[in-house]
């Protein structure tokens, strides 16, 4: 055999070993498995994976994680429509929540699970609930902007004098929350002339830990995130926070916004039961109780439940008065659109 | 063995013409070589009757089988037919004897006996079986890929310029070691050559092609001696041509009265002299008189070419072949006899004035 | 990836009785047998294929009339969009070609010592993509962002497409014409840039060509580094609206721009064609010499390399060490293994995809063909987030069952990377005379079988390189891949993303390291994969 005809074999056989290999690999990867419950999860992917694997183990049915963000995966749902592959859906913050519902995609949560969470954290409609809350926050440099020359609200941002000081993951979700919360509570032509000055003055991160990065290491001064991302940090090992401090806004300022992450069964669920169980557990006690010892940091919502310790408590905030279940997404990011932002 | 038969083949490439209406019969076990200059068409013939191309009209008969004709199509490897490219084409990730057992069923491409047989038949040693194309001369690889072509015992073989990428020793070798195989095998041969000795050596019947016609077709010697043309007649070798008057059997030329007793009827006409009828002698010796104006020396032979001493106003030009040896100088005068007989064309019954000219050769 | 252009040289003429040897009959068109149907149906199939994600998105973006698409277009993010583009693409090309060319030159044409390690060495970069690249620059230089840090990342990453194929050709140029141009007086810096320049111009191109074209769909580095073009923004409309009008009139937008890419290059080609290779020997090019300048060119070099390679490898090893404490080390082997399956087979896939639309190009070049072709070209030069969304579309809507299977996900890999498989398949094609296939015809083959016995055997190994450059390319693919892996299943890319998106770079690392070690021998491919010249 010459030596051409040993490479010819060699390639098939590779090729062969190959294509059967991976075509049972991938059924074992994720082919899609309907048999299991299936969450479209916007949250954070520690966060859902500690509640997956103990719901898991609790009750016994296998759960599948599809990762993505609010926005594009609740319009993702909304396009998929009435076959949607999803089950339960989990966001970061309300408005994506809010879209889906709109579409009338939701089914009514069980009254056993709305009753485990605070009724603020429940819409009227009771297709979804509140299951983690997180608060703006302005992560700063000491070192390059004193605690006395912080802007005394959020919207103060978009003065001259902090141009070029501050950043934010505009393109982000949690962003577009916090650009809701200042559409809902200033009104379209502050919000717009705000996200101009934003689009002129900010620098734009990736994501809230860019973010904040960028303001440890000194080249921003300030920025704008939500607060478990400095929490998750100094517990661990400061690489990313140990420059920088918090300020909140309080005073019902649109910069002291609580965002509520929420969760819902689709009505187009074929594991109904299973997914209402889910929402029940994550809701629950031992559920919520993930927040406060994990490295989550984010606050409960769950009755009875105390937050980690190390956050100042949620009702010192002074957030402003913001119905959570109003907020919706298309509006502001067609103001962020007009601003240039996207 | 079979007879090859072409009748009234037209063909063309992408919508241009090439072929007008090809008639050609090769007898069985007998070998044609179809001459002619690049982009005559020969090429074109030749895939035709492979099966690579549609005839746009008439049949290729193989035996009593027509495999091409309209409504007929008979693929190549139906065809029975062996076919050796100029560059051989043999298959480079092969070795030697899979090359040549290629077109052999499977369970005869094992046994060796076969190759063994025509590597010998082709006149290359067995231990070339194992060797790959590209370690070959091109000697070699011609040899092989005739062996390959020859393996499936084939009833007609077509040699597409097979020797032209040879060095010119190595083109005679092979020519030879080709030709003693084919006769072995008594196949049918059609030979596609550019090369006039090629052709006239290698070849029972010569077909001159030109332009996509076949303008004259026989046996090497007489269409070497007798060309229905002028073209015929330099697409085997060099030619004088000389006009001249035909009457009873004799024909007058710058040259002289030279005797034609094969051409008949009488008038204006043009006569064919081969450059080595011409004999060079002492300037005395006969009346007929030239000047040396061009000499070409190759070694073995020499290229002479001569303005003839005026004569009767027509100072006509011949070209003679000496030995090499006997080369005349430039400038000086010779003598010129004609050996054996001229060959005599295009007869006007109307006497005309006639100018004599040699057709230059390539 | 580039046919040697050779000379003929003239034969001598022999003795007059046998006239000089002429060339052989120009054997035109090979349409006596045709191009078969079914394989030109195949091509059409393959081209319809390619061609689905563009309409969609043209659909989606004029859903709502032109006049709304035109207000979606005419604002100044677009424009800020175009300039960060279209100067990215320039600067990142201008300086591809000064590296790639001055390297293929100093280590082809020059004393330069070491010129077997160089070639290594300077093709290596390809096996790190470019998202890691730009994680390990950040890691290592903090406040690299924006313009310069974006032109500076994907110089070091894409200047081999251009390094490659130039290099290549210069190695396998032939001497005569340098020779003439010397011979007219020309010195040897002049000879270069006059002759040698120019009989490089069609690998130049190529090259260049393909960095462009990965810098328009290019996103990881580019988020990374801060720096917005079309891809990011259509990347953050996704964020923002799943499937957005706005973000598929950005899409147009950025076909446009990639048509006209392809345009200048075709432009630029000109009428230089591949030459075929002849019989004659290739005189050996004979080497520059360096003198004193050869400490000078070895420091360029190995600043390079260092920058290209050195960076990633020390900013990769020094987050390994750090890795344990991160990593869930039960995650690589899932991850990597999904990644060689998806890789494997979608590297099958597209270079079986490209043999019909190769074929008819390197036997017929019909006009059929070569739409083929441009066809496979625009659609791959979509961002993978355009093409997974018309995908998505298209099976949510038309074939549901298919919906988030690694089927669609193959089909889109075969979309985006199908391009680089079609100039290896051509070229393997080209370099297999076709006069084989006659052969084995007239030895018996019907022609099935004598393309399964001789074509293809000898085309193998020259598609082997473009398996490899799509194999690569399907294991860093990003974007397509987020969105359109089935639920559960994630390769080294968006694993290696989820980690570097939070910045933390242990638990990226092992991902990237894992990258970096399968792409490794793949580059191999890239260097020794190219045809063997066919025997004339």
């Amino acid at each position: 055999m010459t030596r051409r005809q040993m490479m010819i074999l060699a390639a098939a056989a590779v090729t062969t070993l190959g294509l059967s290999a991976c075509s049972s690999s991938l059924e074992a990867t994720g082919e899609l498995d309907a048999s299991k419950l299936t969450i479209y999860s916007a949250q954070h992917k520690n966060l859902t994976e500690e509640w997956a694997r103990e719901f898991q183990d609790k009750s016994g049915v296998k759960v599948q994680i599809r990762y993505g963000n609010d926005s594009s995966m609740g319009t993702q749902i909304v396009q998929e429509g009435a076959s949607s592959p999803a089950d339960v859906f989990l966001t970061e913050n309300s408005p994506a929540m809010t879209t889906v519902q709109n579409a009338g995609l939701l089914a009514p949560v069980d009254a056993a699970t709305v009753a485990q969470v605070g009724a603020e954290y429940v819409p009227s409609s009771k297709n979804w609930v509140g299951i983690a809350a997180r608060s703006t926050v302005l992560v700063y440099n000491p070192s390059k902007i004193s605690e006395a020359q912080l802007p005394k609200s959020l919207m103060d941002l978009a003065k001259p004098e902090f141009a070029g000081k501050w950043g934010a993951a505009a393109g982000g979700a949690d962003f577009q929350a916090i650009a809701s919360a200042v559409l809902a509570t200033q009104g379209e032509a502050k919000t717009s002339e705000w996200l101009a000055a934003l689009k002129s003055g900010a620098k734009i991160y990736q994501n809230n830990i860019a973010t904040m990065k960028a303001v440890n290491a000194g080249q921003s001064p300030m920025g704008v995130i939500y607060h478990y991302y400095w929490y998750r940090d100094q517990a661990l090992d400061k690489e990313s926070s140990g420059n920088t401090k918090l300020h909140y806004f309080k005073n019902e300022d649109p910069g002291a916004f609580v965002s509520l992450s929420g969760g819902a069964v689709l009505k187009s669920s074929k594991h109904a039961a299973d997914a209402q169980k889910f929402l029940a557990f994550i809701t629950s006690k031992d559920g919520q109780q993930v927040l406060a010892s994990t490295e989550a940091k984010e606050y409960a919502v769950g009755k009875g439940v105390a937050s980690d310790p190390a956050l100042p408590p949620l009702d010192s905030l002074q957030a402003p008065k913001i119905d959570p279940f109003t907020l919706t997404g298309p509006r502001v990011i067609e103001l962020m659109t007009k601003a240039g932002i996207l | 063995m079979k007879t090859l038969q072409l009748s009234g083949i037209t063909a063309s490439h992408s919508g241009t013409p090439v072929l007008h209406g090809i008639d050609l019969v090769v007898p069985a076990g007998s070998t044609t070589a179809v001459l002619g200059p690049s982009g005559c068409g020969k090429t074109t013939l030749l895939r035709v009757v492979a099966g690579f191309l549609r005839p746009d009209a008439g049949h290729v008969r193989v035996g009593d089988d027509v495999v091409a004709g309209p409504g007929t199509w008979v693929a190549p490897e139906k065809r029975g037919l062996g076919y050796v490219a100029q560059e051989g084409n043999l298959f480079p990730h092969l070795d030697v004897a899979a090359n040549i057992s290629y077109g052999l069923p499977r369970r005869e491409r094992r046994a060796r006996a076969r190759v063994d047989e025509l590597l010998e038949l082709v006149g290359l040693s067995g231990d070339l079986a194992r060797r790959r194309p590209d370690q070959l001369s091109g000697g070699q690889q011609q040899r092989v890929a005739l062996a390959r072509a020859l393996a499936r015992r084939p009833r007609i073989v077509l040699l597409d310029e097979p020797f032209s990428a040879l060095d010119p020793e190595l083109r005679v070798a092979t020519r030879e070691a080709v030709a003693a195989a084919l006769a072995h095998e008594q196949a049918t041969v059609v030979l596609v050559t550019h090369d006039q000795a090629e052709a006239l050596s290698f070849a029972d019947q010569v077909a001159i092609m030109h332009e996509g016609r076949l303008t004259q077709v026989g046996a090497p010697v007489d269409v070497y001696r007798a060309p229905s043309d002028r073209r015929s007649a330099v697409s085997l070798g060099e030619a004088c041509f000389l006009s001249g008057q035909l009457r009873d059997g004799v024909v007058t030329c710058a040259l002289g009265a030279l005797p034609a007793p094969l051409a008949s009827g009488s008038g204006a006409c043009e006569v064919i002299i081969r450059p080595e009828q011409l004999r060079l002698g002492d300037p005395a010796a006969s009346p007929c008189v030239a000047e040396v104006t061009r000499t070409a020396f190759y070694g073995h032979d020499a290229l002479v070419e001569l303005r003839l001493d005026d004569h009767a106003g027509d100072r006509a030009n011949v070209c003679a072949r000496t030995l090499g040896s006997e080369t005349p100088p430039i400038g000086s005068r010779v003598s010129v006899r004609v050996i054996g007989e001229p060959h005599v064309i295009a007869i006007h019954e109307a006497p005309s004035l006639a100018t004599a000219e040699t057709e230059p050769q390539n | 990836m580039t046919t040697a252009p050779t000379s003929t040289a003239p034969t001598p003429s022999g003795p007059a009785p046998t006239p000089g040897s002429t060339p052989p009959p120009v054997r035109s068109g090979r349409r006596g047998v045709g191009a078969p149907l079914p394989l030109r149906a195949a091509a059409f199939l393959v081209a319809l294929v390619c061609a689905l994600p563009l309409v969609v998105v043209a659909l989606k973006a004029f859903e709502a009339g032109a006049g709304d698409a035109f207000a979606l277009v005419w604002r100044p993010r677009v424009g800020e969009l175009l300039g960060n583009t279209v100067s990215l693409v320039v600067l990142t090309c201008v300086i591809s070609t000064v590296l790639g060319v001055g390297a293929a030159w100093l280590v082809e044409r020059t004393s330069l010592p070491g010129a077997s390690f160089w070639r290594i060495a300077l093709v290596a970069p390809l096996a790190v993509p470019a998202f890691v690249n730009s994680f390990a620059w950040s890691a290592l230089v903090p406040g690299l962002e924006g313009l310069a840090g974006a032109v500076i990342v994907t110089s070091l990453s894409y200047f081999p497409f251009v390094f490659l194929p130039v290099a290549a050709l210069l190695r396998s140029l032939d001497q005569g014409l340098e020779d003439a141009a010397r011979a007219l007086g020309l010195g040897p810096w002049r000879t270069f840039a006059r002759v040698g320049l120019a009989q490089v111009r069609p690998a130049l191109l190529g090259g260049v060509l393909l960095v462009a074209l990965h810098l328009l769909a290019e996103y990881g580095a580019l988020e990374m580094l801060r720096f917005p073009t079309f891809t990011t923004a259509i990347l953050d409309q996704f964020e923002v609206a799943f499937d957005s009008r706005s973000g598929s009139v950005l899409a147009v937008v950025l076909m446009g721009i990639a048509v006209t890419v392809l345009t200048l290059e075709l432009l630029a080609r000109g009428r230089a064609r591949h030459a075929r290779v002849g019989s004659g020997t290739v005189r050996r090019a004979t080497r520059t010499r360096l003198g004193r300048a050869t400490s000078l060119a070895l420091l360029g070099l190995t600043t390079l390399t260092a920058l290209a390679i050195g960076v990633p490898a020390w900013s990769i090893g020094k987050w390994l060490s750090r890795a344990d404490q991160a990593m869930e080390p039960a995650n690589l082997g899932p991850t990597l293994w999904s990644t060689l399956a998806l890789g494997l087979v979608a590297a099958v896939v597209t270079t079986v995809a490209t043999f019909p639309a190769a074929w008819l190009i390197a036997r017929s070049r019909s006009w059929f063909a070569v739409a083929v072709e441009r066809v496979t070209y625009l659609a791959a030069s979509l961002p993978g987030v355009v093409v997974a969304l018309a995908l998505i579309t298209l099976t949510i809507g038309l074939v549901r069952p298919l919906y988030q299977t690694a089927t669609v996900l193959v089909v889109a890999y075969v979309i985006l990377f199908i391009p680089r498989a079609m100039v290896a398949t051509r070229a393997a094609i080209a370099a297999v005379p076709p006069e084989l296939g006659d052969a084995a015809r007239t030895l018996g083959d019907r022609p099935v079988r004598a393309f399964l016995r001789v074509q293809l055997p000898l085309m193998l190994r020259g598609t082997m390189a473009g398996f490899a450059l799509v194999f690569i390319a399907v294991t860093t693919e990003l974007t397509a891949t987020l969105l359109l892996a089935p639920t559960g299943t994630q390769t080294l890319a968006t694993a290696f993303w989820d980690a570097s998106a939070s910045l933390d770079y242990a638990a990226a690392a092992p991902y990237a390291a894992a990258l970096v070690v399968l792409s490794a021998p793949l580059t191999y491919l890239l260097l020794h994969g190219k045809n063997e010249e066919p025997l004339t």
